[in-house]
């Protein structure tokens, strides 16, 4: 039988958990943002070491799975006497990995800016580093903006591995009753409908900015 | 801290064992995931709204969702409806599943790729809708879409560790047991990290290759 | 200010790998001068103008913006390649009209021509806004100051284009075929408004294949064929009296192809 009166009881906890999930996702993609920006640039720079480096940590943090790359930080930090809070590390590994898909999504924003728009900043004077925050990076993201808004929602759903490693958040949260009710279908139900809606009204709000974005940029 | 890399020859048998099972669990999960997502994709765009409504959700709901959060409703939650899974079971289906739904999308994608007017042509000679699907539409889409199926063949690769979480004795579970009787945390995980980088590695090169081949063979076969 | 020419054009020699593209040029415009380029296409005349505005690095010679050697200082009779601040500073004075317009289409029409005054002149977003929104209304905008470049026409967004060059207040207007890549119906707008431009004495390079404006506007006609300099001179002497016959072909291809009417004896004058 499908327990309601579990879920109606456990809903106003999951959903405070839910408040942590999103938090430590939208923290981790701004932090991934920052970083994915930095390293795009070393990616497209003329310095062959920052290159590599750049191509390194994109190859690493996409070709190992997210729950190593947790586990990884969790054990392995404090052994090199790094002793942060579980959720200090398990939010910079997100950021790190979504930081490297980042890159490579702004990669491609990057190079699809035409060659003519730069030179027209170049020729009223704007300095490099004026053409890089208020040209490229602003067209970049416009062109991109569909990916950045998925990887967004793949972050959301990314945060659940965090519970792994004793973060609490929505799935950490929903594991913690489930075992303590032996009601696991509603309670796990009930938090994947969460996650959906979270990831629904992210979706939502990135084609809202798309559309608006839209009007400017079609030609 | 000390470094001590013998731990693994130590435990190879286990290793080579748990590799073995992540292999495994990604070549049946992938496989079951593009018949999943082919006939799901299909059935969405050839059939009447009754059909395609139901499975556009489970689309979304599969890409919306966690994957960890779906092998908890598969593997605990069963139980409840009368599907009693084992762990490898019931994560492989989980695999399956989650794979498929992505896997819809990219052949639902590459089914819009071509143009309806060679459809229409097709129709007009009598042509059946499914050997539309299977000598007009899906030759030509697959050129257009192997980059994106190789790709998420590669996420899954990565996803197959989550199974570690529901007990699955698959080589991230092997690793994290070795490293809690051992305490030598740093060895075997850096260990594992590589052996999957190495992995996805070899995989997204052959799959580069493959698409190349392929690339190449069309060029031939139009010119 | 120097009393010389505002661009000063040196034996200056263009090459893409073994590519010659422009084989020495010689060329000087004066303060309000209007100098029209034109040659067919591959002559090297946007090329040229590239090189003028240091959007292409010149292989060898000099080119010098009211004096100052443009891209390079010499150092011990050896060249070397100064910094893009620096280049910055000598083409300060220098505006670019690009055929391809080059509006950033995340701003608007306003914020196109305002953002280079705020970034980099550093004056503030006011008074910015209010010198854009002159130019605006200088090149007949005013009325779509809040549109974003996609819901312009191409004869409006090259106005939007001539505007943000001219809010610069350069000394001299390089035009790099400004209207070849607009419907024709909408040429005329935009020449009007760059005639406007030289009637009021800005000193203006412009490279293109209106032939008419040319023959109007111009004070100095060049003739680019191979890289080099074939003919030179008023439109006069160059469409009426220069007898070279490259320039004698290329202008009967362009009357061929422009005069769909004449009588008996008007033939291509």
């Amino acid at each position: 039988m499908f327990n309601t009166t579990i879920i109606i009881k456990s809903l106003p906890l999951l959903l405070e958990a839910s408040v942590w999930t999103v938090v430590y996702s939208l923290t981790s993609v701004a932090i991934g943002f920052c970083i994915g920006t930095l390293m795009c640039a070393a990616r497209l720079s003329t310095s062959p070491a920052a290159r590599r480096v750049s191509a390194f940590y994109v190859s690493f943090f996409r070709g190992v799975p997210l729950l190593v790359q947790l586990l990884i930080s969790y054990y392995c930090l404090p052994l090199v006497g790094i002793n942060v809070p579980s959720s200090v590390a398990a939010v910079g590994t997100l950021a790190l990995c979504t930081g490297a898909y980042i890159t490579e999504i702004l990669r491609g924003g990057f190079l699809g800016i035409p060659a003519g728009l730069i030179e027209a900043a170049r020729m009223v004077g704007l300095s490099r580093t004026q053409i890089l925050t208020r040209i490229e990076v602003p067209l970049a993201v416009r062109f991109t903006l569909p990916s950045l808004v998925n990887e967004t929602t793949m972050m959301v759903k990314a945060s659940s591995l965090i519970s792994v490693v004793g973060v609490l958040e929505l799935t950490r949260l929903a594991q913690n009753i489930a075992t303590s009710t032996f009601q696991p279908l509603e309670i796990y139900l009930t938090a994947g409908a969460i996650y959906f809606v979270i990831n629904g009204v992210i979706t939502l709000l990135g084609a809202l900015l798309e559309s608006r974005f839209q009007l400017e940029a079609a030609r | 801290m000390t470094f001590n890399p013998a731990i693994l020859l130590d435990n190879w048998r286990d290793l080579l064992d748990g590799l073995v099972l992540t292999l495994l669990i990604w070549v049946v999960g992938t496989v079951l995931g593009l018949a999943i997502g082919l006939v799901v994709a299909t059935l969405q765009l050839f059939t009447n709204r009754w059909v395609a409504a139901p499975l556009t959700f489970y689309v979304a709901l599969m890409r919306g969702t966690p994957f960890l959060i779906q092998l908890f409703v598969i593997y605990y939650g069963g139980p409840s409806f009368g599907l009693d899974l084992s762990p490898l079971t019931a994560g492989i289906c989980g695999l399956a599943l989650y794979g498929g739904a992505y896997f819809a999308e990219i052949f639902r994608a590459g089914f819009v790729s071509v143009s309806p007017g060679q459809i229409e042509a097709a129709r007009m000679m009598g042509i059946g809708r499914l050997d539309i699907v299977r000598h007009v539409q899906l030759p030509q889409m697959l050129v257009i879409i192997l980059p994106a199926l190789a790709n998420m063949t590669v996420l899954l690769s990565k996803e197959t560790a989550v199974l570690s979480v529901i007990t699955v004795n698959e080589l991230t579970s092997v690793v994290q047991s070795i490293g809690s009787t051992t305490f030598a945390f740093a060895e075997t995980l850096l260990f594992l990290a590589l052996v999957y980088w190495a992995l996805l590695e070899i995989v997204t090169a052959a799959a580069r290759r493959l698409e190349k081949r392929v690339g190449r063979f069309m060029l031939r076969a139009q010119g | 200010m120097s009393e010389g020419p505002i661009i000063d054009v040196r034996g200056v020699w263009k090459r893409f790998g073994a590519t010659e593209v422009l084989k020495g040029i010689d060329l000087s415009i004066n303060k309000s001068d209007v100098t029209c380029i034109i040659g067919p296409s591959g002559s090297g005349k946007s090329t040229l103008l590239r090189c003028i505005a240091f959007l292409e690095e010149y292989s060898e010679g000099e080119i010098y913006i009211e004096g100052e050697l443009l891209g390079f200082a010499q150092e011990g009779g050896k060249r070397r390649r100064v910094s893009e601040a620096e280049v910055a500073r000598v083409r300060r004075n220098v505006g670019f009209v690009f055929q391809q317009f080059n509006l950033w289409p995340h701003m608007t029409a306003l914020e196109n021509v305002a953002a280079p005054l705020r970034l980099a002149r550093g004056i503030a977003g006011d008074e910015a806004a209010r010198r854009a929104g002159a130019m605006l209304e200088k090149v007949g905008l005013s009325a779509r100051a809040g549109a974003y470049p996609s819901q312009l026409s191409g004869g409006q967004q090259q106005r939007v284009g001539i505007a943000r060059a001219l809010a610069m207040e350069p000394h001299i207007m390089l035009f790099d075929e400004p209207t070849s890549a607009l419907d024709p119906e909408l040429v005329g707008e935009v020449l009007q408004v760059m005639r406007d431009l030289a009637g009021e004495g800005m000193t203006m390079a412009v490279v293109t294949h209106e032939m008419g404006f040319a023959a109007q506007v111009a004070d100095t006609v060049v003739f680019l064929d191979h890289g080099r300099i074939a003919a030179s001179g008023s439109p006069e002497e160059v469409f009426r009296r220069d007898p070279n016959p490259r320039l004698r072909q290329f202008l009967q291809n362009y009357f061929d192809r422009n005069v769909f009417w004449q009588s008996e004896e008007g033939a291509a004058s």
